[in-house]
């Protein structure tokens, strides 16, 4: 489970669209900045600045050795957000569920201690 | 601080009958012990559970999945207890700037039985969305579905 400050993150970074015109892209495979900026028709400072929002959100990450330094889509934390979006009613009425068949076994005992 | 929203857009209710005296799951709520018992969903059992029931005593919780791993605790308050009637708490992920919500649950006791409601006040419609599963409606627009959607069938990128 992402703790809430990373969904924050996540979140933040996928509200923009062209942020998510670049995670797109990176679906079909990793690409240099300079891939990036031609067919966006930003600035390169520009997409510099949102690929840093998508990697403090762990959604991309950089080659480290190669010259150019690709960027690459990190599927975890979107696939991660997205199966826990949703979840508090589910939780909650699996947990009420358990509690239902709990306090049985509680009154059981109750009524074991000889009050029915 | 973000802009005032009004109450009932960042409210969620879920109520619950029970064939149970208000008592009783009112303890069931209050101790450790109890709560071990039934909190969360089967096979996410509480790992950490550490609770001060007291108004103004705090609680924390971690719960540990199925792969073992123990996740981010999260925590709060006891804002006002009444015993038997009342729980109010407010919860945050144990994190830096983590948003927190408020949960009301209370119990009403019929001829023996129960009716609880637990209602949560989240503290932005962001931190709502994020919970409910509206978020993609929230500011996000439709690609992200299917960014989603694609993202899902993806294998994980090979490194290197």
């Amino acid at each position: 489970m992402l703790e809430a400050g990373h969904l924050d993150r996540v979140f933040g970074a996928l509200a923009d669209p062209t942020r998510r015109a670049i995670l797109a892209r990176l679906a079909e495979g990793e690409a240099t900045v300079n891939e990036l900026v031609a067919p966006f028709g930003l600035s390169q400072p520009t997409i510099s600045k949102h690929l840093k929002v998508l990697q403090g959100a762990g959604l991309v990450s950089r080659g480290r050795a190669a010259q150019f330094r690709p960027v690459r889509l990190e599927a975890a934390p979107l696939a991660e957000a997205a199966g826990w979006i949703g979840n508090y009613r589910g939780f909650w009425e699996a947990g009420l569920e358990r509690l239902e068949a709990y306090v049985e076994e509680l009154k059981g005992k109750e009524s074991g201690h000889g009050e029915d | 601080m973000g802009k005032i929203e009004p109450a009932e857009d960042l409210s969620f209710v879920i109520t619950r009958h029970f064939d149970a005296p208000a008592r009783l799951l009112f303890e069931a709520w209050s101790r450790p012990e109890h709560l071990r018992r039934w909190f969360g969903p089967v096979g996410w059992p509480l790992t950490l559970c550490e609770v001060d029931f007291r108004v103004g005593g705090r609680f924390r919780f971690a719960m540990t999945g199925p792969d073992g791993r123990q996740n981010t605790p999260f925590g709060g308050e006891y804002l006002e207890i009444t015993p038997g009637r009342r729980i109010v708490y407010d919860n945050g992920f144990d994190a830096p700037g983590a948003e927190k919500m408020i949960v009301t649950v209370s119990f009403e006791e019929t001829s023996g039985r129960t009716l609880l409601t637990m209602h949560t006040l989240f503290a932005s419609k962001a931190m709502k969305a994020m919970h409910l599963g509206a978020g993609f409606e929230w500011g996000v627009g439709s690609g992200l579905d299917q960014l989603a959607e694609m993202v899902a069938g993806m294998e994980q990128p090979t490194v290197g």
